[in-house]
């Protein structure tokens, strides 16, 4: 069982996600906000990050920014972004290796996604490519 | 203070709002466990009931083990044992046996209050039951509305109704995670899709009878059927194409991996509806394009029967500048629209006097300035005709020679259109090897050398060249249409009886 934290403003997609990835066989942490998402990496670990963008105070690329940094997300984040400003949303992450998902998000693509890199294979752990800031985990 | 009762719940808004209560207590205190656990999604409300109704000294006199354990902090196997633990708490302890750690401990001030906890826990539980419902259909929702918006660009860039039809299954037979799905066409032939792509038969242990009977309720129903046969679930519904021509879908997946939901029926019905549309406008596009395609076939058959020694000759060409832009890397539409230019390109003739058309024998040169006006005649014919631009350089242009030596404008090389030269190439090798009014028809060899040593004069060097390729290829790898198209014309104008 994978640990994952959600941060996502609006309670009722929370709620749908965190139903969605339970029921996929995740434990899942919810987060109503950006800054309660950094909050809870800072003071915990958890294998995948699955956020929204635009959420007031933190937003989802700062929240990126502020929790890299601790190298407490294992495996890998997952970003949600709305369908229309999805090409925009991509280019701002590009300098991170993170699963953009435009919304309303399909539910059978983010567990594709989430169990892809939360897949034991110890081979290639964390997942190929997601590199957390080493110089900032001294 | 001891915990006298337990509650079993997964569900983290009820855990905080049983954590909130501090109901005004006098008189004995109660206490009350409430137990997180997960992979209970629907906590039994009589337990709350059964819990809290429970005297505080039963359990004591009992001596419940869990309880015993979870004072001391340590819960195990043996928790599960016990036949006088209540029920709430032996769901509980079977919970944490299975994994779950969690435990709020709520204080209830005195056992009057029971009832009203045990009320407010009840209509929770039920808000949260029909939340989750809404949750369900919204997941539904999503997964469909997403299908949609990924077909809706892969649909746009497929034209033939076939690959429409397989990317669509495809998609279904993902979606509802499918082992493999059949189609049950209007003329009663199977197909079969799996993952890999087309497959054979059905899976082993199904039979024809049994795929039958399920596609013939969907096609006397209209609606959609699940069904459990020979260990496998079945779903099944209807793709309508044009005509009410009905094709049944049926996807199978082991019924060991469950069975499928009301939401997949949905999905599938949805799907299939609106795919159904994409391929019932297509086929009519296709259709409408065949009609015109066969309009302008007979039109130009019976511009050719004008001269019956060129009878086929238009078609020939249409076919042979398509052999030949092949060679090009055109796209589909350009391919087609060059292959009307070919079949279209003597339209002109249309205008000019069988006299002078069918005259045996060298022409005058009144009679062939004449002969000369066919292009532009074509393309004054063409030219109302939208989208047509390609064509009407084609028509225009198909006597120019690179040379600066053709007609109607004398351009040279490059100044030519790529379809005219094409056409140029097309149409001499047609003239040559087809017996004309004035001489017997020139063997395929002849014909090939006069085209080569005719390169860079009156002949496209490039389209010459591409015109070899294609052509050999073509004799090598369709014999049978080599021999229909082109061999028994020459066996009919060669002895022409
Ligand atoms: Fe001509």
């Amino acid at each position: 069982m994978s640990r994952i934290l959600v941060a996502e403003d609006d309670p009722h997609i929370l709620r749908l996600i965190a139903m969605w990835l339970k029921r996929n066989g995740h434990d899942v942490v919810e987060a109503r906000n950006g800054n309660g998402a950094r909050d809870l990496v800072v003071a915990e670990t958890f294998d995948v990050l699955v956020t929204d963008i635009n959420m007031p105070g933190l937003d989802g690329i700062q929240l990126i920014e502020a929790v890299v940094s601790t190298g407490h997300i294992h495996r890998g984040i997952v970003v949600l972004t709305n369908r229309w400003d999805h090409g925009e949303i991509r280019e701002r992450l590009s300098q991170w290796d993170v699963r953009v998902i435009p919304k309303p998000f399909s539910p059978s693509r983010l567990s594709e996604v989430v169990d892809k890199l939360t897949a034991v294979d110890t081979s290639e752990a964390p997942h190929e490519g997601f590199v957390p800031d080493q110089s900032s985990l001294s | 203070m001891k915990p006298t009762s337990a509650v079993v719940t997964d569900e983290a808004l009820l855990q905080n709002l049983l954590g909130d209560i501090s109901l005004p207590g006098n008189g004995t205190p109660l206490s009350v466990g409430v137990l997180a656990t997960l992979g209970n999604p629907q906590p039994p409300a009589h337990c709350m009931r059964t819990c809290l109704n429970s005297r505080a000294d039963a359990i004591e006199s009992h001596g419940c083990p869990f309880l015993v354990a979870a004072a001391e902090g340590r819960v195990d196997d043996g928790c599960l044992k016990d036949g006088h633990c209540p029920r709430g708490y032996q769901a509980a302890a079977r919970q944490i046996a299975l994994g779950d750690k969690h435990a709020v401990v709520v204080t209830v001030g005195a056992p009057t209050h029971v009832d009203t906890v045990a009320h407010l826990f009840e209509r929770v539980t039920q808000l949260l039951e029909e939340n989750t419902g809404f949750a369900e259909e919204m997941i539904q929702n999503y997964e469909q509305l997403n299908l949609i918006f990924d077909l809706i660009p892969q649909i746009a860039e497929l034209s033939d109704t076939r690959a429409i039809e397989r990317l669509l299954l495809q998609k279904v037979r993902h979606l509802l995670r499918a082992t493999s799905l059949c189609v049950h066409d209007s003329r009663g032939g199977w197909s079969w899709l799996d993952e890999y792509g087309e497959a054979g038969a059905p899976p082993p242990g199904l039979s024809a009878q049994q795929l039958e009977l399920v596609a013939s309720t969907v096609r006397n129903t209209s609606h959609i059927q699940v069904a459990t046969q020979s260990e496998y679930e079945l779903l099944a519904g209807a793709l309508v194409h044009l005509d009410n021509a009905v094709n049944v879908v049926i996807a199978l997946r082991p019924s060991r991996n469950g069975a499928f939901t009301a939401g997949d029926m949905m999905l599938t019905d949805s799907v299939l509806a609106f795919g159904g549309q994409l391929i019932r406008n297509n086929e009519l596009h296709e259709r409408l394009h065949a009609l015109s395609f066969q309009i302008t076939r007979a039109l130009v058959a019976a511009i050719d029967k004008k001269d019956h020694y060129t009878s086929g000759h238009s078609e020939r060409v249409g076919f042979l500048t398509r052999l030949i832009a092949q060679e090009f890397g055109l796209s589909a539409a350009e391919l087609q629209i060059t292959e009307w230019a070919g079949l279209l390109h003597d339209i002109g003739k249309i205008g000019i006097p069988e006299t002078i058309l069918c005259k045996p024998g060298k022409l005058t040169k009144e009679e062939f300035d004449v002969i000369k006006k066919h292009p532009r005649m074509g393309y004054d014919i063409l030219k109302p005709i939208a989208s047509f631009e390609l064509v009407l350089d084609g028509v225009l242009y198909h006597h120019e020679n690179p040379d600066g030596s053709g007609y109607p404008k004398g351009l040279h090389g490059d100044q030519i259109p790529l379809v005219a030269r094409i056409i140029h190439v097309a149409d001499t090798f047609d003239a040559l090897t087809s017996t004309r009014s004035y001489r017997e028809a020139f063997s395929y060899e002849r014909a090939y050398e006069i085209i080569r040593q005719d390169m860079g004069k009156r002949m496209d060097r490039e389209a010459a060249e591409a015109f070899f390729r294609a052509f050999g290829k073509f004799q090598e790898n369709e014999p049978e249409k080599f021999e229909r198209l082109f061999l028994q014309h020459r066996e009919q104008t060669d002895d022409p009886a």
